[in-house]
């Protein structure tokens, strides 16, 4: 659930990110009509920095960094965590990154052109039901009662009315009834236990120490998890996930290739993305 | 008379500046967005020959909406004062390609009806605001916001944040691992190389 949740951040990230794109388009057509004559523009910026400014130069004249006193310094310290393991996180997250694109991304779109719509969405949303316990007990823990009785009536009203959760009922009828998903790694957190540090799991992912706590913690809830014998139950987690895919094929890849320093960037995302969890 | 006239066009103009500037920031970042959703849901553009059309039109729309040289300072955080203005300028210009070629084919190359939400704006200080929206996706929803900058009398935006996580903030802290051990120049050549890659891929799948 952690995990699906944490790849639409991933995709609305690309979709958000698109408009930004365009702007750069027109910026970037500016840069070639300045690479034309990049000669004179060395010699005139030279010049520039020495007599005084022109307007178009100015702001990059700019030393102020004002926005850096108006970010929270708290949010910024609660974002810092540290990787003393990154070599094996580093290795772990290229054989994800092999995974993904050998095993996980074929089959899912396979499954995808074999597949109709409305039944992988059946299937997602019975996923989503049957996780239900988990869910409402962080509510409670974390003392989010309204949460919580939202996650009791969702269930129970998708459950009945929803055919086994099959259906999202409650989505349709009650759209109001639409509580933050909770997980253990948040109420520790809630309970203001760090994060301790950064860990990359094979196949699950990015994690830390204390949202890795939070998952085994989470599992025992996971009705998923007391299926027998263990194999069936972790063929049904697989099924959960690659159904889960095969809605956002190609957003990892295109996280990916807008980064830089690609483990950087899933790094600080995941960071980014579970503090704003844990603060909410 | 002459001088009235003068006048009258005079304030006629104060009055337009006014006027542009008092746009909220939801308005204005809600008339390009709309723009940019009916243009490419516009059946006219489908060909692929009028595809670098499409492209240019929703360029110019978007280079009014976004900040980029707040974005790019932002990015770099306290290491902007490590750059020259040149370095900047540069910096810049490279991070500005490397967002256009990454984003146009994945997201609008890929644009499958999807609508935005204008939820609500809130300031944050007389040139600051926040714009929330969301972008219904298939079957999920998904909350973007938008920080926007009011300079020169328009609201710009200088950062996208989805679910908590700051697309400004994701890149500052790339960029700052990679300045520890490099130099200025390292990262805009390596911001370079990228785009050139991008260009080459491009290209071959023409």
């Amino acid at each position: 659930m952690k995990y699906a949740a944490f790849f639409s951040v991933v995709l609305s990230l690309l979709l958000g990110m698109g408009c930004a794109a365009h702007n750069a388009s027109m910026e970037s057509r500016d840069v070639l009509s300045r690479s034309v004559q990049s000669p004179a523009q060395v010699t005139e910026k030279d010049s520039v920095e020495q007599q005084g400014l022109t307007e178009v130069d100015s702001e990059f004249l700019d030393d102020s960094l004002d926005f850096l006193d108006e970010e929270d310094e708290e949010i910024e310290d609660g974002i810092r965590i540290g990787d003393p393991i990154e070599p094996w996180n580093k290795v772990m997250f290229q054989f994800n990154d092999k995974l993904y694109f050998w095993v996980l991304k074929p089959v899912a779109r396979g499954y995808r052109a074999v597949v109709p719509h409305v039944v992988r969405n059946s299937v997602k949303n019975f996923f989503i039901n049957l996780t239900f316990p988990a869910r409402f007990v962080n509510s409670l823990l974390q003392a989010k009662g309204q949460n919580a009785s939202d996650e009791l009536g969702r269930f129970l009203f998708n459950s009945t009315v929803g055919v086994l959760g099959f259906w999202d009922a409650a989505g349709r009828f009650y759209p109001n009834l639409n509580p933050a998903p909770e997980d253990l790694g948040q109420t520790l957190g809630n309970y203001r236990i760090g994060h301790g540090f950064y860990i990359v799991w094979p196949i699950l992912g990015p994690s830390t120490v204390r949202d890795s706590v939070g998952l085994i913690g989470d599992s025992f809830l996971n009705p998923v998890t007391y299926v027998e014998p263990t194999t069936a139950s972790m063929g049904i987690s697989a099924y959960d996930r690659v159904n889960g895919l095969s809605f956002r094929i190609g957003d990892y890849e295109a996280l990916k290739d807008a980064a830089l320093d690609p483990y950087e960037a899933f790094r600080d995302a995941y960071i980014q993305y579970r503090y704003k969890k844990v603060a909410e | 008379m002459k001088k009235f006239l003068f006048a009258a066009v005079f304030l006629m103009v104060m009055g337009m500046i006014n006027t542009a500037s008092a746009v909220e920031p939801m308005e204005a970042f809600r008339e390009p967005m709309e723009k940019i959703l009916k243009l490419l849901g516009d059946p006219q553009y489908k060909e692929t020959n009028t595809e670098n059309l499409k492209r240019q039109k929703i360029t110019i729309i978007t280079n009014g909406l976004f900040d980029y040289t707040e974005m790019a300072k932002r990015a770099l955080a306290r290491n902007w004062r490590v750059f020259t203005p040149a370095q900047r300028q540069e910096f810049r210009d490279v991070f500005a390609d490397l967002l256009e070629n990454t984003y146009y084919n994945k997201v609008y190359g890929e644009y499958t009806n999807e609508t935005v939400t204008y939820q609500k704006q809130h300031k944050i200080s007389d040139v600051k605001a926040r714009v929330e929206t969301l972008i219904h996706r298939e079957t999920v929803d998904i909350p973007v916001k938008y920080s926007m900058k009011l300079s020169k009398g328009v609201w710009r935006v200088y950062d996208v944040n989805i679910e908590g996580v700051s697309l400004i903030k994701n890149y500052r802290s790339q960029f700052s691992k990679i300045l520890k051990k490099n130099k200025p120049e390292h990262l805009i050549q390596r911001l370079r190389e990228k785009t050139a890659q991008f260009e080459k891929k491009e290209n071959s799948e023409q």
